[in-house]
């Protein structure tokens, strides 16, 4: 079977994108099969016209999947138990069909990303102000100044998707049913 | 749960305003949609993603509550006291927009004729 993966921009930042890249790639007999690492991998099938959603979730049961094949979504697969993406005929009804729970399926994902960001922001700063103090001895800087780079790295991946999550909630707030 | 901005104001949006209508009789969740879906000739549909969450808000603001001890997709829920209080109040506040609507283009009506 013929797979081929393809990169994400970030569901943070390019979700329409993505989405659209997911139907173009099914109007090639692409289809969606998993997410992958930093993307999603396709696999060879027939050709289809797919629109494509993508929810937040994280107990998801039988219940919530019934409403999504109840209005004619099929779920395609899930990230962690936590994202899942949907695919269903191209002019069904969008997932998401007013502006309130718009907001909220944004709102919970910005607190979500903040609550990683700001700790690990913190700890980092304390961590490389610690690692430079003088009388700190040799060994000791290395561990603080290197724990310092690890709390960064989860700083940058949650910080990013906050950041992306706010933009998008302004968007929502000013655009919903213009 | 994050923020329940109109419930608490006492107002619902129209998709709280047709699920709670709809929940007037017990129904299973997944097939609300349905059900206003053919009240309003097509002419109103709720996505599935706004129905779980707004489901989810009027349950955690017990203005529905689950019926019967059904699991997962035999879930069934039905509009609790609180819930008819407030879709009675709802109604009330809507028909007002319309008095007024109306009232307002009769007016204009009468000007032009």
């Amino acid at each position: 079977m013929k797979k081929k993966y393809v990169v994400s921009r970030g569901l943070a930042f390019g979700e329409e994108k993505d989405m659209a890249k997911l139907t173009s790639y099914a109007k090639q007999g692409w289809v969606l099969e998993r997410f992958a690492p930093f993307g999603f991998l396709l696999k060879k099938g027939k050709v289809q016209h797919l629109s494509f959603a993508v929810d937040y979730n994280k107990d998801p049961d039988d219940e919530y999947f019934a409403y999504f094949e109840q209005a004619g979504w099929t779920h395609m697969c899930s990230g962690v138990d936590y994202i899942h993406v949907f695919s269903s005929p191209e002019g069904t009804q969008p997932i998401y069909s007013d502006r309130e729970t718009t907001l909220e399926k944004y709102e919970v994902e910005k607190k979500n990303t903040g609550m990683v960001a700001l700790p690990s922001l913190i700890a980092t700063i304390l961590l490389f102000i610690c690692g430079n103090l003088e009388g700190v001895s040799g060994l000791m800087e290395e561990v603080l100044i290197w724990s310092g780079f690890a709390t960064m790295i989860v700083f940058v991946f949650s910080g990013m998707p906050y950041v992306g999550y706010r933009y998008k909630l302004s968007k929502v707030r000013k655009g919903w049913g213009k | 749960m994050a923020r329940n901005d109109s419930l608490e104001t006492g107002e619902l949006t129209d998709t709280s305003f047709y699920i709670l209508l709809s929940l007037v009789e017990a129904r299973h969740g997944y097939l609300i949609m349905q059900n206003i879906e053919e009240l309003t000739d097509g002419g109103f549909s709720i996505g599935p993603a706004s129905m779980y969450t707004t489901i989810k808000k009027l349950l955690s603001a017990e203005l529905i509550e689950q019926y019967g001890d059904g699991k997962g997709k035999r879930k069934t829920y039905i509009a609790t006291d609180k819930g008819l209080k407030l879709l009675e109040k709802d109604i009330k506040r809507r028909e007002q927009m319309i008095f007024h609507a109306k009232q307002v283009l009769n007016q204009k009506g009468d000007r032009l004729g």
